[in-house]
């Protein structure tokens, strides 16, 4: 008896094994890059497929590993899972890109170029982030380098071909330090099966006394809201009138009210004066004024027609919640737009999404079209080295692989996000611009009207220091008026103990 | 001799690590406490402050708050889970049906790591998809957002840190009242004690060393929490949660203001040595009482 149930045992543990390895070779199998290996030869094909093994083997890196850190976002995790095994098949650098959350990409990053470490050989730069590097020199001159390696440089690879947004990543002689890897705008979203119903259209008017559409000023924005919020409690709908980027433990909330929502009033900057460094009014600031004041009582005036989750929303939850059919208009980040509008798995809105340019004060859209303001967020970010990489002449490699033209097109259908002027024209991206409501051309079209971070080197120092404040608005514990008074006499102090606005 | 200087040998590797993990860095801990050193400011590197970072400190009031809230969460905590920790291994010191899968079961959140326990509050508690939030307000007419009001914020990490940790207190008071001889116990029956009586002077007393001990160790956890109340709430709404632990972290990482953060760390590491210190004495007295 003992024999045989050792015997079972034995059986059993084969038939295990086996069925392990079994499911680990059919897991590996559909894993194979056969579909980005087709797509990177196609992809790679102006430079030659083996331009960047001979050119990988000639910097020595064929079998290094380079590595990189991001954010979690469509754009990094095509680039982690499309792009960078594409990158290996081709070179035989092995590319290890960790995606993680924005707070872990940056303390990872800024730990490891502050303390020299060279753990990264790439990573994530935000727009808004890249001018605190430059002032740390933690970055290396690309523009440089490649003038330094030309036979490193690839054919394929031209600065010039990117959209004004490389601007960004420029110091003031010119020279690149950042390769672009996402762009988008913060765009106006709204439910067009809701928007366009008869019956709603009629119940709208009938109580507003104006049509129902896409808002352009901030009380249309509210009425609609309004409207939504009670037309999902009497039909017992989970269906609110707005989405909120709330959360009330995050910087989320922070970004929103200072890029998205203060402009919208003519408010920019953040209220900082650039020219004294001072945010509070007196001394010459707006970050307490009475326009920024009416902007974040409008912002927390929303949150009683926003769903529930709304106080604990970052950018993700907002796109989620509009992509749940939860909210019919938000502000959401364009790079939501497409898996929003196109992607039946991840979204109950496919087909009913509309874009629009969102609702702004009086006199806003002119200093938008003359420079002066700006209506809204235009975000994205580079891939950059930092000067502390061991494997500096691999990454130059992956970073000029990733800002070929010939990759882009389904780079941008991915992430919502377009980095050269090329990528608009193309096919696949004008199909799915028709069914995101024209999301890609808005961008093109109205791309100059938002603009990203102001400049500041101090930029994660002083939202550290404003965001207390904001969180205590949405809470209710603060007044806005209060709130941003002491915001603005916060930052002040920060800003001179970070040697600023004496 | 021979074995002195083995014994010193075979501790070497240990103490040189020890040495370079944890003496080396608290050192440098002290070190940057006395600059300016912040990777947003106009001067680059570090700026010699002398001792203004802790003079500060005195004047700070988000940190003073943070301490404060601190301080609550941890006696708060620690207070009901000893209370339910003993009722719990009074319980499990009995023999009843059912009693070694309820402890298996019940100890269950104490393998969890902090960050799963964070998550799984999350899951439970986010507004708008949570069961809890749904059950509340249905059966109960609860408006609960932990995102939006602070008490209910605050009570949720607490009920959360007692979900989590009183397992391990009733572990260890049953661990000792099963170590604890029963004789006194059935003499003072015999003399005609009350069950109160019994619990009052003798279980009590004789159980006060492992009390202290486990509320040692659970005062320490509870003061540093980081991880669990960071992925429920990341310390809000506003500062409602921002634990000491927490509010470190965003001066250091997020801020980058490494010089004031480990001005910030050293003085809670002082308090927390006095702390100890107290206890130690407490555990200490009580020893020689018992003598």
């Amino acid at each position: 008896m003992r024999l045989t149930s050792r015997r079972l045992y034995s059986v059993l543990s084969v038939l295990m094994i086996t069925a392990m390895l079994l499911s680990a070779c059919t897991t590996v199998a559909p894993a194979a890059p056969a579909a980005p290996a087709a797509a990177g030869s196609e992809a790679a094909a102006p430079a030659g497929d083996n331009w960047w093994a001979t050119a990988a083997e000639a910097a020595g890196c064929k079998d290094v590993t380079i590595r990189g850190i991001s954010e979690s976002t469509p754009a990094s995790n095509y680039a982690a899972e499309v792009l960078a095994p594409e990158f290996t098949a081709l070179s035989g650098i092995k590319v290890e890109l960790e995606p993680t959350s924005w707070d872990q990409m940056y303390s990872k990053a800024i730990n490891d170029m502050q303390a020299n470490t060279g753990i990264y050989d790439f990573v994530y730069i935000e727009q808004d982030i890249i001018y605190s590097y430059l002032a740390n020199s933690y970055l290396t001159n690309l523009t440089q380098m490649l003038a330094d390696n030309p036979d490193l440089a690839s054919p394929d690879f031209d600065f010039s071909k990117f959209t004004s947004f490389i601007d960004n990543f420029k110091d003031a002689d010119g020279n690149v330090f950042g390769v672009p890897m996402e762009a988008f705008i913060k765009v106006y979203l709204y439910r067009t099966d809701l928007f366009d119903d008869p019956a709603i259209q009629e119940a709208f008017k009938a109580q507003y006394g104006y049509d129902l559409a896409p808002a352009t000023t901030h009380q249309q924005y509210q009425d609609i809201a309004d409207f939504f919020t009670q037309y999902g409690k009497d039909n017992g709908m989970d269906l609110w009138g707005t989405t909120v980027q709330g959360n009330t433990g995050h910087s989320s909330s922070f970004y929103e009210f200072v890029e998205t929502i203060a402009p919208t009033f003519g408010v920019y900057n953040w209220g900082i004066n650039e020219d004294n460094w001072k945010a509070e009014v007196s001394q010459g600031g707006e970050m307490n004024s009475d326009t920024a004041k009416e902007a974040l009582a409008f912002w927390v005036g929303l949150l009683k027609d926003a769903p529930p989750e709304a106080t604990a929303s970052t950018w993700d939850e907002v796109a989620a919640s509009f992509a749940a059919g939860r909210a019919a208009q938000g502000w959401v980040y364009g790079e939501n737009a497409a898996w929003i509008a196109t992607n039946p798995d991840k979204s109950k809105v496919v087909g009913n999404v509309g874009v629009a340019l969102p609702p702004v004060a009086e006199g806003v859209m002119d200093d938008a079209k003359s420079g002066k303001g700006y209506i809204g967020y235009y975000d994205g970010g580079a891939f950059g080295m930092p000067v502390s990489s061991k494997n500096p002449k691999c990454s130059l490699l992956w970073l000029q692989y990733i800002g070929q033209e010939s990759v882009q097109a389904d780079w941008a259908v991915a992430g919502s996000r377009i980095v050269m002027n090329s990528t608009y024209d193309d096919p696949k991206v004008q199909e799915v611009n028709a069914k995101t409501g024209n999301y890609y051309m808005l961008m093109k079209e109205e791309g100059p009207l938002f603009r990203g971070a102001p400049p500041f080197p101090f930029h994660a120092a002083i939202r550290a220091v404003v965001e207390p404040y904001i969180w205590k608005a949405l809470t209710g514990e603060l007044s806005p008026s209060d709130a941003l008074d002491q915001a603005a006499a916060a930052a002040d102090a920060e800003l001179v103990n970070l040697g600023y606005g004496k | 001799m021979r074995s002195n200087r083995m014994g010193w040998g075979l501790l070497a590797p240990t103490i040189i690590i020890l040495f370079i993990v944890g003496v080396l860095p608290f050192f440098y801990v002290i070190y940057v406490g006395f600059f300016n050193w912040n990777a947003f400011s106009n001067q680059l590197g570090m700026q010699w402050t002398g001792v203004n970072n802790y003079r500060r400190l005195v004047f700070d009031d988000a940190f003073l708050d943070s301490l404060g809230r601190t301080a609550l969460f941890a006696f708060t905590s620690v207070t009901i889970e000893l209370i339910l920790g003993f009722l719990l291994a009074q319980t499990l010191v009995k023999s009843f049906p059912g009693r070694t899968v309820f402890r298996t079961l019940f100890t269950l959140p104490l393998v969890m790591a902090p960050i799963a326990v964070g998550a799984t509050w999350r899951l439970l508690t986010i507004p708008g998809f949570g069961p809890i939030p749904y059950f509340l307000d249905k059966w109960f007419g609860v408006d609960y957002r932990i995102a939006t009001y602070a008490g209910q914020a605050f009570i949720t990490v607490i009920l959360m840190d007692i979900w989590h940790w009183t397992p391990f207190v009733t572990l260890t008071l049953l661990a000792g009242l099963t170590a604890m001889p029963k004789e006194p116990q059935e003499q003072a029956q015999v003399d005609g004690a009350s069950r109160w009586q019994i619990f009052r002077h003798l279980t009590i007393p004789m159980m006060m060393p492992i009390l202290l001990t486990t509320v040692f160790i659970r005062l320490m956890d509870a003061l540093r929490v980081v991880d669990e109340v960071f992925m429920l709430t990341s310390g809000g709404p506003g500062a409602a949660t921002q634990f000491i632990g927490i509010h470190i972290y965003r001066v250091v990482v997020p801020k980058t203001d490494y010089g004031y953060g480990s001005a910030m760390s050293l003085l809670v590491l002082y308090f927390t040595i006095v702390l100890c210190w107290l206890l130690f004495i407490a555990l200490t007295q009580s020893g020689k009482q018992k003598e």
